[in-house]
């Protein structure tokens, strides 16, 4: 049998935080660019489609290009923070989490479009969109 | 014939007994999925010894490999799966179970 030695309580508490001093390190050298990414994508578009969603004139237009701009600088950030550690991009969770914002970003929007000026429906839905956004942060940045 | 309680090793998983390997599965147990390269140093094994080791977790199904291109560049990436991590948990519950952790 391959490397079948018997384990010692002394030999298994070392393994025991080995491994969680792998685990940890590994997580922390790639989860910051990403929880940054989320938390700053989360703050502009809720901002942005509140704002979207309240204003007309050059208002609406200021907002939207804002958030336009802002989202655009967002994810150029992101990519060259990200590179040669892409790899959670394109894992389960990554994915679950852009979904995520996705979903309120839509609603949102939808809002903007068909309940433009709507104070309550524009709060909602951008409040979601913060709220999904932390909660997704939050969870990539527990110890 | 009564049944004899067995030592906690045991039920040690066996793939996991490998130091490399049991390093592979700890450095992805928080992030799930990595590339090769931060696994690697992580880990701090050449490619070669990396690979090898790989291919018997992927075998086993404990963690599955992708492979993408950024350019011309050949990007791996390394994911453990449902079955791994069921595995690791498992192990790491005996260990602490040796340990008298538990």
């Amino acid at each position: 049998m391959e490397n079948r030695t018997p384990v010692a309580p002394a030999d298994a508490r070392l393994l025991l935080d080995q491994a969680d001093r792998l685990s940890r390190s590994a997580h922390n050298a790639t989860r910051w660019p990403y929880i940054t990414f989320i938390l700053s994508l989360g703050v502009a578009t809720s901002m942005g489609t509140l704002a979207m969603g309240l204003t007309t004139g050059n208002a609406f237009g200021l907002a939207y290009f804002g958030t336009l701009t802002a989202t655009f600088a967002l994810i150029m950030f992101f990519m060259i923070s990200i590179r040669g550690r892409s790899a959670f991009s394109r894992g389960r969770r990554w994915t679950a989490y852009i979904a995520a914002w996705f979903v309120t970003y839509a609603a949102a929007i939808s809002v903007v479009i068909w309940a433009h000026g709507s104070v309550l429906w524009s709060g909602i839905t951008s409040a979601l969109i913060l709220l999904v956004t932390m909660a997704c942060a939050a969870r990539e940045a527990r110890p | 014939m009564t049944a004899v309680e067995q030592h906690p090793r045991h039920r040690l998983d066996e793939l996991l007994q490998n130091p490399v390997r049991f390093s592979i599965v700890a450095a992805l147990d928080r992030a799930s999925t990595l590339s090769f390269k931060e696994v690697r140093d992580a880990v701090e094994v050449t490619d070669s010894a990396l690979s090898k080791q790989v291919s018997l977790l992927e075998g086993a199904g404990y963690l599955t490999v992708g492979k993408s291109f950024a350019g011309k560049m050949p990007r791996t990436s390394l994911t453990l799966t449902k079955q791994g991590r069921a595995a690791w948990k498992s192990h790491l519950a005996t260990l602490r179970e040796i340990a008298g952790l538990e």
